[in-house]
């Protein structure tokens, strides 16, 4: 999977905004979106509600989670476990780049939230990491993480799941004789 | 006509329909372009951008399409010249100018169905009332009731011959249309006469942009760019300048109030926008102070850089300021903060001394992200030089996407590729001028001074450019103002010519203004040019939209020229 599909599902999360025009509710085939009325919040998915703020058409209301403390909080529980903590969204880490490209006038202290979802990020990737190689090392047959989120996943699957079949390879390349071990070059 | 609401006369309309953008190739005229397609983004309009470079051009651009558009936007082109005559338009098409070329053809001002101007009307026009100079044809049948004749010849009591009667009317009514049509000349030559500038266009699309609450900082910072260009090349008086930065400065303080008064401030990437009341050196936060003096205009004039004892005054200048030449010749990044912190108030203090009392000018600045400063005037020269830049192998058109592209934000290496190629263009004018000055290349005709550049001229492709000559000529003769003795030398206008196209041997030639404080930038050398080619029947080009810029043959320039002494003696 490429990083910008875990993107593009992500922007299927909901946020809040403010819009500034009026518009009737539309159907459409995902879900029922608006009514639209000038300053009153609405529920509506990232990549409309991107769209409407490029469009200088709506504010976007930062979600809960991204708030100095709240995140702060996580980072710190992040940094005592050993496992990986509970996360704020299971998108969070798309949503703050996205949110902080196109609406950083709209998210108070913009640069801090920055710095402390790339801090939560970097903890949870090096658990991730330690976690695949005692895996690996210790030739466990299956492992159970909890908590993930799917981009976090990808980042990982494409080397984890290569090492694994190259082990495998040269695993069964040492057994004499059981299968003539076609070694292809990569 | 004059459109007096933007939004509901010019905005709605086009709103829903396709539109044609035809944009002249001038800085102010790009912003005013980048605002336009801001606002269309917003609403998702279809358009299509032609740049055009002079009458041709637009006229080709407007064949092309007046098939498909019945809408065209003409920005900063098309005012000062009947466009119905020139492009001869369906009678569905309609022309929406906002052009700062001044005066306005009386045709387009007074034509109400096809012409839409989003000028000002109280934009310094001085436009002649409708009654001076068109006249309807059925007044003529009107008889007595228009003709008072001075001479009081009341129709007499006594009971004459009804011939003679009619005769004698119809010989009055034949006297006042002659004195009327010689009146009618009269107005249209005053008021024809100088060719001068009127607001920004970009200043015009931004109050635009106010009005549908759609301005957004970029719109902002690139209306003050729109401005500052009418100021660098000299195109609009102080007092102007001064009043519309006033009124920039109320939407810069409005968008600033807006944003930091939260006590969380704004992320780093956000833009600022500050006034600032900097000094006059081109370029000087991306150059060294040193280079920067010695290729601004203003310092260099005064000083008088091209001779030994301007260099040595310069000398002294940075002495008197305690700047070490080391320091001051490096990256001005990398100059000491300490030096750095005081800087400008250091500069004005001891230009007071030396007699330059104008060092610092109001201006505007944008700061984004961690090391973009920038002052709207180095973006001015930066997007100039992308604009006409000479390189081989690129048409108009691209230097235009290319200009066009460095004014966004996310452009960034554009930008910083045209500010080098600004260095070398500021260079290439200094050295031009002092060359000049140095070998008396400018010669008094009489009425006006002339200088030639020559073929083998280092750097003479750059000034084949309307707007890089058009720099060059008013450096020069500010240069030339501060370095003659001759009393009446100093308040002529100056002619300036450059080859501009080798293989076909024509020339392109531009007339400014004389040089004063008070000056009120209006140039009558369009009229003039067009009377002296036609005298002499020499083959001259008068495609620029500024008609003070015309090309012309090589081999004609000695009659041309003979005729203009004659014709303004």
């Amino acid at each position: 999977m490429d990083p910008s599909e875990v993107e593009f599902l992500a922007e299927k999360e909901t946020v809040k905004i403010i819009p500034n025009f009026s518009l009737d509710k539309i159907y459409l085939i995902g879900g029922d979106l608006g009514p639209f009325n000038p300053g009153l919040p609405v529920d509506v998915p990232v990549w409309l509600a991107l769209n409407l703020k490029q469009r200088q058409k709506c504010r976007i209301v930062p979600p809960a989670w991204m708030d100095v403390e709240k995140l702060e909080e996580i980072r710190e529980l992040e940094r005592k476990e050993d496992t990986f903590a509970p996360v704020p969204s299971p998108y969070y880490m798309e949503l703050t780049k996205l949110l902080l490209n196109y609406a950083s006038d709209n998210i108070p202290k913009a640069d801090e939230i920055r710095t402390l979802v790339k801090d939560i990020w970097d903890t949870r990737i090096a658990k991730l990491r330690l976690s695949a190689d005692s895996f690996i090392s210790q030739l466990e047959a299956h492992a159970k993480l909890d908590n993930l989120t799917l981009m976090e996943i990808n980042t990982i699957r494409a080397f984890l799941l290569d090492s694994l079949n190259c082990m495998y390879k040269l695993r069964s390349n040492l057994q004499p004789g059981s299968s003539k071990g076609q070694f292809t070059d990569y | 006509m004059f459109i007096t609401d933007i939004r509901k006369e010019f905005y709605e309309v086009v709103a829903n329909q396709r539109v044609a953008l035809l944009v002249a190739s001038d800085i102010d005229a790009l912003c005013a372009c980048k605002i336009l397609q801001g606002l269309f983004h917003c609403d998702q309009v279809q358009y299509t951008l032609v740049p055009v470079t002079g009458w041709q051009d637009l006229s080709t651009a407007f064949l092309e399409h007046k098939e498909q558009f019945r809408y065209f936007v003409l920005i900063n082109c098309g005012a000062n010249v009947d466009l119905l005559e020139t492009l001869q338009p369906d009678d569905d098409s309609v022309f929406f100018i906002c052009d700062t070329h001044r005066p306005v053809d009386v045709v387009n001002v007074y034509n109400d169905s096809q012409i839409k101007l989003l000028i000002k009307q109280d934009d310094d026009l001085g436009v002649p009332p409708y009654d001076d100079i068109f006249r309807d044809e059925d007044d003529e049948e009107g008889g007595d009731s228009g003709n008072e004749s001075d001479e009081g010849s009341e129709p007499s009591g006594k009971r004459r011959r009804f011939d003679e009667g009619a005769v004698e009317r119809r010989i009055d009514r034949q006297r006042a249309k002659r004195e009327w049509e010689a009146r009618r000349r009269e107005i249209l030559f005053d008021y024809e006469q100088y060719e001068y500038h009127g607001t920004s266009a970009a200043l015009m699309f931004f109050e635009l942009a106010w009005v549908l609450t759609k301005d957004t900082k970029d719109m902002l910072w690139w209306a003050v760019i729109g401005l500052t260009d009418q100021w660098v090349h000299d195109k609009i008086t102080h007092m102007k300048y001064v009043t519309d930065i006033a009124t920039m400065q109320r939407h810069v303080s409005r968008h600033n109030h807006r944003n930091e008064d939260e006590e969380n401030s704004l992320s780093i990437d956000c833009m600022r926008i500050s006034f600032e009341y900097d000094l006059r050196l081109a370029l000087y936060q991306h150059w060294s102070l040193y280079e920067s003096i010695c290729n601004s205009c203003y310092t260099s004039c005064n000083f008088k850089l091209w001779t030994l004892n301007g260099q040595k005054k310069l000398q002294e200048f940075l002495a008197d300021m305690g700047l070490p030449l080391k320091q001051v010749k490096q990256k001005f990044n990398s100059m000491d903060m300490s030096i750095k912190e005081n800087l400008r108030d250091v500069i004005e203090e001891s230009s007071n001394k030396y007699g330059m009392k104008d060092i610092r000018i109001q201006t505007f600045g944008v700061h984004f992200g961690f090391k973009n400063r920038f002052l709207a005037s180095d973006m001015v020269h930066a997007t100039a030089a992308l604009l006409e830049s000479t390189e081989k192998d690129e048409s108009a058109s691209d230097n235009f996407i290319k200009a066009l592209d460095s004014l966004s934000r996310s452009n960034l290496e554009r930008l910083h590729s045209g500010i080098d190629l600004a260095k070398k263009k500021l260079m290439a004018i200094q050295q031009t001028v002092a060359s000049c000055i140095c070998t008396n290349l400018i010669v008094s005709q009489g009425p006006f001074l002339y200088c030639y550049l020559m073929e083998g001229t280092p750097d003479v492709k750059l000034f084949s450019k309307p707007m890089a000559l058009t720099l060059l000529c008013k450096y020069l003769l500010k240069a030339f103002v501060h370095s003659t003795r001759n009393k009446r030398c100093k308040l002529l206008p100056l002619i300036m010519a450059a080859p501009k196209d080798v293989e076909k041997g024509s020339v392109i030639v531009v007339g400014i203004p004389p040089e004063s404080e008070t000056s009120d930038k209006k140039n009558f050398f369009g009229r003039a040019f067009e009377k002296a080619a036609e005298s002499t029947s020499s083959r001259t080009l008068h495609d620029n939209f500024d008609t003070s810029i015309i090309e012309l043959k090589t081999e004609d320039r000695s009659k041309f020229l003979d005729a203009l002494i004659t014709l303004l003696s």
